[in-house]
């Protein structure tokens, strides 16, 4: 926590008010900044809610009591209701907390203008070219092409293998019911509507780390183990990777890594549970 | 002071006869006289109905009285509580380890989304109209609902629909879609097996009917019923909180209802709405969400008004702010109609409409702060008691505050498309609704003494409190921790089964906490203490100052706040009030001034339509699938729905309206005429919901890449010639009002029968255009173009098949009108011409509608 506190702090000096980056530290500095924010308010009110049901708890009818209770009006059976006064107070703390919200809101929604122009614009790293892949959802798996035509089904086991340090374009469909694509690691998600394309963008920044896809729409009985690997890869294996398999049959096999010696790919396969079968077909 | 007159009509005994008198003596203030809580009154049996005592089944068959359609929906709710409870147990069971245990997907799908479905809408909204079918005539100071026979149908649809549901678990599966049913995951090829998932659509269509006759019925009373000197702003909170809530249903719930019509369409008649690749599945988002939203604040606002209630009462404070409360709470009403795409931030929409709706959402965030300080502010000053029913106000606003603050995050789009789908949705919106069910279980006790006349154990309604306010946390704030969890899956990151544990840790100790709840109501009722009138200091609302439980009429007389607190008249006083005051509206009032009066409050009819459509849906949900059985239980259904139709108009079932009533703004218009008004608003927006559904999916294929959709044959005439035949019959429909006018019998017999006539004319030519549709055999349709062909022939047939039905109703009133104007039932007496004007305004909308759908559907 401290850690993430360190990058929301950074975040906000190097970059001014609006953080800049990929999606995990946009997310952190906006989602920290809320819960602090959100605690510490949610503290104060709470507190002070607490402390007035203390201060006027009913402790029986007192000297003080029947003293003051001659000033504060109390409502009476069958009188047609009426208000207790205490508007400019009331007024004070909802103009304070409009301003909170509204602020809070309003810079919020720069950190959205990023994500959804600011990072199309110029992408952050050097890498010139981000890498567009189509996503599709399926009843019960993911199915993932790249530009060159190349497609790997998460169903038979294959993982969706992205470069680090560069630029992923997604661009999400479903081929039958409604689905989600979420990378929660990444803090990338997207709906996946049939008939509809929706566009998102992440950045992996740690080659070599395995990351679990989810799906987060109900969309049948094999919702819960709809799940795809996205393996992050040095720019150099990548590239070495995705130049193979240009030219192949698209069989879905996961066999075409099988130059870089990359041991974090392997041990990745044999830790993927056997593909499970929903009677569905995988049309590649 | 002229005497109180109700004692000789046998409802008030005489003890009671002194609060009137006493209470305009010492200005205004109703007192707690100490009045016995009597035996429940043997009703007048004047006009031939019976009214059985509170001990005996057959009363709460044929009930249509207020208080006991009330009772009738607490404990049904309750029953609903207990059900979805009860799932929600089973598949917490299920999250206490992170990979799947014991439940298959399917099984866990339907349990979420049965869990879903009945406390959202068997429980919660339900639960809520118990209180307001209670009180709200109560604080208004009417002796019921303003149709009472329509509130009994009301519970009953409500009650079957769920037996509905029910039952779909036992045909194969339920519905397994998500309580969001989102398309197209919500139709049969997507769906398991068997005829469970339509028949639980059928049941939502029929729970979605018994919303919206309810809403006519709150409409009409509370804005027509009110005692005199109550101005609509001058309602307590609870009502207006009722008030709000059901203008927002009315409208909300038509949209669904049009949404769940196309979903039982696609799934009956293989319609291909939601099917469609090119905007089906968004459609369904857009329909749902529209009414969903709404809906967040259709189950939260009657929670809000009874914190309100039970802040006032035992903080011994007015609210603070009160008018600033009463706009905030308007304001959301209306803005909760421009904000439900914030549900839907990660579909397809564009930056300008997230943008729009980033802003409404935030906007609709502040009046709740206002709200939320209001109650805060209220307890300065007070004398704060910590009764039961307070504990549970003051812990749900604390569950309210910690649910608006998570809320916050959401509506930071780039938050929310991390949050989509996840545990912090799930455990925001529990905190929401769940809190708002701890106010209103704190309403349960508020007003059990009210209800029953017996007070509650206060040591086990705080033990309750305890339990259930620490079961809560324990069950919903983990969730927060372990947010990356998505929703509806029990395969989840590993790393999070601990916080799943506690949850499910704390789902017990909260469902196990009810228990309380009920042994202490079940114990109070037989050996609880007397509550008398008013247990509560410093509650102020009309239903404290009459016995408790009140009796069948309410009031010992009229009440009235024109003096500017409740006082009751005597019939002396109304006579000479409403003689003042230049008489009662439209003189529909009736002859019998008592206000004990001579209503009936027995009808067995609205029990028996309601099992008439609940067989007539059961039917229906198998006729595409489930075998001939199917189709002559609907078949058998449909005939039954007639048979008591015309049974409920043939009895005779009085209901006077008030004489002095403040009426702002309908001072104008009787009550059945209000009803139909408001009824026909609701139609509009199902009307809308349809047109606006082709007009998108058209959008979505290419308004203009339509053309081919449609077969050839399909020209503008047969399209036009209905459009005068509608017309005409519009026409032929003011010449029989005009002739009942001028009392003319022939004259409105020619009228009706013309109608009817034209009417005819209408569907006889537009099932020729139909059949030569189905049976078309050209090169582009070789099998015809039916319901399934494509989306054109879907929204084609559905849409003008809905107007077709609504034709098809007003023919049956028709045929039931023509032979009473023959024997002169329309022409006979003063006001005998009442039933053609609601038939014409109903009719005329139907023309109005055929209007919008002849160019949309034959010319553009």
């Amino acid at each position: 926590m401290s850690g993430t506190i360190a990058t929301l702090v950074t975040v906000l000096q190097s970059d001014g008010i609006i953080p800049r980056g990929s999606r995990v530290e946009v997310f952190d500095a906006i989602y920290w900044v809320f819960l602090v924010l959100g605690a510490l308010v949610g503290i104060v009110v709470i507190g002070y809610m607490l402390y007035n049901a203390y201060k006027y708890r009913d402790v029986g009818e007192t000297d003080e009591d029947a003293a003051e209770s001659k000033k504060v009006e109390r409502p009476k059976l069958g009188e047609l209701p009426r208000g207790g006064g205490g508007g400019r107070k009331l007024f004070l703390s909802f103009t304070l907390s409009a301003i909170i919200v509204i602020s809070l809101i309003a810079w919020a929604y720069g950190i959205l203008l990023y994500v959804e122009e600011g990072a199309a614009e110029e992408p952050p790293t050097e890498q010139a070219e981000a890498l567009e892949v189509q996503v599709e959802g399926y009843q019960f798996g993911w199915r993932f092409t790249y530009p060159n035509g190349h497609t790997v089904d998460s169903a038979v086991g294959d993982s969706f293998k992205v470069p680090a340090d560069r630029m992923v374009r997604l661009n999400v469909t479903s081929a039958d019911v409604f689905h989600n694509f979420g990378i929660p690691g990444l803090r990338v998600k997207s709906d996946a509507i049939p008939g509809q394309y929706t566009q998102q963008w992440f950045i992996a920044e740690d080659p070599g780390t395995n990351y679990t896809a989810r799906c987060y729409e109900l969309c049948g009985a094999g919702h819960s183990d709809m799940t795809a690997t996205v393996e992050v890869m040095s720019q150099e294996e990548w590239q070495n990777w995705y130049e193979g398999t240009g030219n192949e049959t698209e069989t879905g096999d996961d066999g075409n890594q099988s130059d870089g010696g990359d041991d974090d790919g392997h041990a990745l396969e044999d830790v993927l549970e056997e593909p499970v079968d929903y009677g569905m077909e995988v049309h590649a | 002071m002229p005497d109180d007159n109700n004692g000789d009509d046998g409802s008030v005994p005489s003890g009671e006869r002194d609060a009137s008198p006493e209470s305009r003596a010492d200005g205004g203030e109703v007192t707690d006289g100490g009045h016995a809580v009597r035996e429940e009154l043997p009703a007048g049996d004047e006009h031939g109905h019976d009214f059985p005592s509170m001990g005996t089944v057959k009363r709460w068959l044929v009930t249509t009285n207020h208080k006991d359609v009330g009772i009738l929906y607490t404990v049904t709710s309750l029953f609903f509580l207990v059900f979805g409870g009860l799932l929600a147990l089973l598949f917490r069971l299920e999250l206490t380890t992170a990979s799947g245990s014991f439940l298959t997907g399917t099984a866990y799908n339907q349990a979420v989304t049965a869990h879903g479905l009945l406390m959202v809408f068997f429980f919660l909204s339900p639960f809520a109209f118990g209180f307001a079918n209670y009180f709200v005539p109560l604080q208004l100071g009417a002796k019921d609902l303003a149709f009472p026979r329509l509130n009994a149908l009301s519970y009953w649809l409500y009650l079957l629909a769920g037996g509905l549901f029910g039952l779909s678990f036992l045909q194969g599966s339920t519905f397994a879609g998500g309580w969001t049913m989102y398309a197209p995951l919500n139709l049969p090829m997507y769906l398991p097996e068997g005829v469970g998932s339509t028949t639980a659509v059928m049941a939502m269509i029929m729970f979605v009917i018994s919303v919206t006759v309810s809403s006519v019925n709150f409409l009409t009373t509370m804005h027509r019923m009110r005692a005199e000197g109550m101005r609509i702003r001058d309602m307590p909170l609870f009502s207006m909180s009722i008030l709000l809530t059901v203008w927002m249903m009315l409208f909300a719930f038509a949209a669904l209802l049009a949404a769940l019509i196309i979903l039982a369409s696609d799934h009956i008649l293989g319609t291909t709405y939601f099917a469609a690749t090119e905007g089906g599945s968004l459609l369904w988002a857009h329909l749902f969400w529209f009414f969903g939203h709404p809906e967040v604040y259709i189950v939260f606002f009657p929670a809000l008004g009874m914190m309100a209630e039970v802040f006032q009462t035992f903080t011994g404070r007015r609210i603070v702010g009160r008018k600033w409360f009463i706009a905030a709470m308007t304001l959301v009403a209306l803005q909760s109609f421009v904000v439900w795409m914030h549900h839907m931030f990660l579909t397809s929409i564009n930056l300008e409409i997230k943008t729009l709706f980033m802003a409404t959402t935030i906007g609709i965030s502040l009046p709740f702060d206002l709200m939320v300080f209001a109650l805060i502010y209220t307890m300065i000053k007070g004398r704060i008691r910590f009764t039961t029913p307070f504990l549970f106000a003051f812990g749900a606003l604390l569950l309210f505050i910690v649910g608006g603050i998570t809320g916050v995050f959401l509506g930071a789009v780039v938050l929310d498309y991390e949050f989509r789908g996840t545990y912090w949705v799930v455990a925001h919106f529990h905190y929401v609704m769940v809190g708002g069910a701890m106010a209103m279980f704190g309403a349960l006790y508020y007003w059990y003494p009210k209800m029953t006349g017996k007070m509650y154990d206060e040591f086990l309604g705080k033990a309750h409190f305890a339990l259930s306010f620490v079961g809560f946390n324990l069950l919903y704030f983990p969730q927060f921790v372990a947010w990356e969890t998505p929703r509806r899956v029990y395969n989840y990151q590993p790393e999070f089964v601990t916080w799943h544990q506690l949850s499910t840790v704390g789902a017990f100790v909260f469902g196990l906490s009810f228990l309380l709840m009920f042994y202490n109501f079940y114990k109070s009722y037989h050996h609880g203490e007397d509550a008398g009138d008013a247990p509560w200091k410093y509650a102020s609302s009309a239903e404290w100052a009459i016995p408790s439980p009140p009796s069948l009429e309410n009031f010992p007389g009229v009440p009235s706040y024109k003096g500017g607190s409740l006082s009751f008249l005597s019939e002396e006083e109304v006579h000479g009030a409403a003689a003042a005051d230049g008489g009662p509206a439209h003189g529909h009032a009736t002859g019998d001034a008592h206000a004990g009066g001579h209503d009936d409050h027995a009808s067995y009819w609205p029990l028996l339509s309601s099992v008439a459509v609940f067989v007539l849906f059961v039917g229906l949900a198998g006729t595409n699938g489930g075998g001939t059985v199917y189709t002559a239980t609907a078949a058998l259904g449909g005939l039954a729905l007639l048979g008591t139709a015309a049974g409920w108009v043939v009895e005779s079932f009085h209901v006077s309206e008030p004489e002095l009533a403040s009426r702002w703004p309908f001072d104008g218009v009787e009550n059945t005429k209000l009803g139909v008004w408001i009824f026909l608003a609701s139609d509009v927006v199902v009307f809308g919901a349809f047109v606006g559904s082709y007009i998108f999916i058209r959008v979505a294929e290419g308004w203009q890449n339509w053309h081919h959709l449609l077969p050839a044959d399909h020209v503008v005439l047969p399209g036009l010639i209905n459009t005068y035949l509608l017309l005409a019959s519009s026409f032929s429909i003011v010449l029989a009002m005009v002739a009942a006018e001028k009392k003319s019998r022939a004259g409105v017999v020619a009228g009706l029968v013309t109608t009817l006539v034209l009417g005819i004319g209408f569907l006889i030519n537009k099932g020729i255009e139909w059949s030569h549709f189905f049976h078309i055999h050209s090169e582009h349709f070789p099998e015809g173009w039916t319901f399934g062909t494509n989306v054109a022939s879907s929204t084609f047939y559905l849409t003008t098949g809905m107007h077709g039905l609504h034709v098809t109703l007003g023919l049956l009133v028709l045929l039931w009108m023509i032979p009473r104007a023959w024997r002169g039932a329309y022409t006979s007496t003063e006001d005998g011409d009442k039933p053609l004007e609601y038939f014409g305004l109903y009719w005329h909308f139907v023309d109005i509608v055929w209007l919008f759908l002849f160019p949309l559907f034959y010319i553009l």
